[in-house]
């Protein structure tokens, strides 16, 4: 496999303290420069366009985490750990769909990322556990604590969208949301 | 209701002077209200993952929408002629294949020459996939007497080494086939039961699993090498034809097997003994190069070594998932830069002498 990844993409350092810094330019240039990467593994190993979208993304958000909780040293290129990241999480997937796993076209060296693949999968539940909790939770709750826990709307805001006569009669209904929701999320 | 604003406020540093030393000292009086506090915290946390994820999966998205995927995916997605894949997917395969008929041809076609490596007369009946019992493999017995029913006589022992930290042990096929129970030995003199998990005809290896689920080693000093050693690479071993692990050092003689047919196998100079089956073969640098199989029982010295690279096929049917963390290629070990005697040492705590009741 020839086929160089000609994208410009920006250098590990840029990537890093972007992320630090919550830049989101940072964040797109990191995201379109190594997609063709993950891609073209994707695709040679038994995948379409939407696996590597999800895995790619899935890739992307333990990067973030990783760089985020501050314990991240530049020890490969981040490259490396990126396509060695994404690898392993198809991997899994592939053996989840009971789908053969040995003959891998690889395309990069790998670099061994386990310990973080696991972290992500006890994330992944999390997400999966409060999403179906806030599905099923029901309007106005759901939009309430999107705001406020979410989108960081103060209560003044959220009781005006609401139209609630005051703060108080809205922060009522708020707690009666986040209970409704903690009940939920730990039944699941 | 308003404990639980009081907590929120508190979690996010709201509370005035007064009422965070208040609160406090109704934190520390009232284990109850610790744990909703420790409680909250938690649920808050993965609230604020979800909104995390969300909003990074938002921005992802629209990077995504940038992008033209289906270009890249002509450019960069596999050929589609068919049989340019499955030649991509199963280069390997298909040379092993090509190699083998190929060998077959020429032998056919050279009977008359002789081979010349002495011993090879009883070698001749060997059936090509399996290293027969005239090829001396090298499984100890340990009770050559006439049975006497002691109360654990292992009838057989072999060697095996850790592939990886949570208990999958690399042996010879040959050293547990038609084996009732099979037990490993380690150092300490520690006993684990293991079943035979794997199964590989072809290079005469077995993959053995320690049963108890609770069993760990620390990290695998060695790894296996994916290139081939050269001819004259001096090797070493360890292994068990005693109750003791047994080292002894040697030179790769040939990069092929038995008579020069079997290009899965290395040929070493090396003196082994029964019980040597399945122990690793290394090189200077701690890189596992083989796994010691059979020797020609009339020319001493002449080793016969199943290469590394036969250990990643058969660990590649294992799903990646139960494996561990594994034995890589690679370039750097801890064992690289120790003198002999230090790697040995180290080595021995992955060495496991396998007892086999048959």
């Amino acid at each position: 496999m020839s086929n160089k990844l000609s994208n410009s993409v920006p250098t590990d350092r840029e990537v890093v303290l972007g992320i630090l810094n919550n830049s989101d330019d940072a964040l797109n240039k990191l995201y379109i420069g190594y997609f063709p990467m993950v891609l073209q593994f994707i695709l040679n190993n038994n995948g379409d366009e939407d696996d590597a979208k999800d895995v790619y993304q899935e890739g992307i958000i333990v990067l973030y985490n990783k760089i985020k909780s501050g314990d991240f040293e530049l020890s490969s290129k981040l490259k490396t750990y990126i396509y060695s990241v994404c690898r392993r999480i198809w991997l899994k997937k592939l053996a989840q769909q009971s789908k053969k796993t040995n003959n891998i076209s690889d395309f990069e060296d790998i670099i061994a990322t386990d310990v973080d693949v696991e972290d992500h999968e006890q994330k992944e539940e999390q997400f999966g556990k409060m999403q179906d909790a806030l599905h099923h939770l029901g309007e106005p709750c759901r939009t309430i604590i999107q705001d406020f826990y979410l989108n960081n709307l103060s209560m003044q805001d959220i009781s005006e969208k609401f139209g609630y006569t005051n703060t108080d009669n809205a922060k009522t209904q708020k707690y009666k949301c986040m209970q409704r929701l903690k009940k939920l999320f730990f039944q699941s | 209701m308003d404990l639980e604003s009081i907590i929120e406020d508190y979690l996010n540093g709201k509370l005035t002077e007064g009422e965070l030393a208040a609160f406090e000292q109704m934190r520390a009086n009232d284990p109850n209200v610790d744990q909703k506090v420790v409680a909250h915290k938690a649920f808050l946390d993965s609230l604020k993952d979800y909104a995390t994820v969300v909003d990074l999966k938002a921005k992802m998205n629209l990077a995504h929408d940038q992008l033209d995927v289906d270009g890249l995916s002509r450019k960069l997605g596999p050929h589609p002629s068919f049989i340019i894949n499955v030649w991509r997917k199963n280069r390997a395969a298909i040379g092993v294949a090509a190699s083998f008929i190929l060998l077959t041809l020429v032998m056919l076609y050279s009977i008359q020459q002789n081979t010349q490596q002495i011993g090879s007369v009883e070698l001749v009946k060997r059936d090509l996939a399996i290293l027969k019992n005239s090829n001396n493999n090298l499984i100890r017995k340990i009770n050559s007497a006439p049975v006497t029913k002691n109360l654990k006589p292992a009838n057989f022992g072999g060697t095996g080494f850790a592939l990886t930290t949570n208990g999958y042990i690399l042996t010879n096929l040959h050293v547990v086939d038609g084996a009732d129970s099979v037990y490993v030995q380690d150092n300490q003199g520690n006993q684990y039961k293991v079943k035979v998990d794997r199964r590989d005809t072809q290079y005469d290896l077995a993959i053995l699993k320690i049963v108890d689920e609770s069993f760990k080693l620390p990290a695998l000093p060695y790894r296996l090498k994916q290139n081939g050693v050269g001819i004259g690479e001096d090797v070493y071993t360890l292994g068990f034809p005693k109750d003791d692990a047994v080292y002894a050092k040697g030179y790769v003689s040939s990069k092929t097997g038995y008579s020069g047919s079997d290009s899965t196998q290395y040929q070493v100079s090396i003196d082994v003994n029964p019980g040597n089956s399945g122990g690793p073969l290394l090189d200077q640098n701690g890189n596992i190069v083989g796994v010691i199989t059979a020797k020609l029982n009339l020319v001493d010295g002449a080793t016969f070594a199943v290469k590394s690279r036969y250990i990643q096929e058969i660990l590649n049917m294992i799903p990646n998932d139960s494996l561990g963390s594994t034995v890589k290629y690679n370039k750097k070990n801890s064992l690289q830069g120790l003198t002999k005697t230090r790697q040995a040492e180290k080595m021995q705590d992955f060495i496991f002498m396998v007892k086999v009741y048959k």
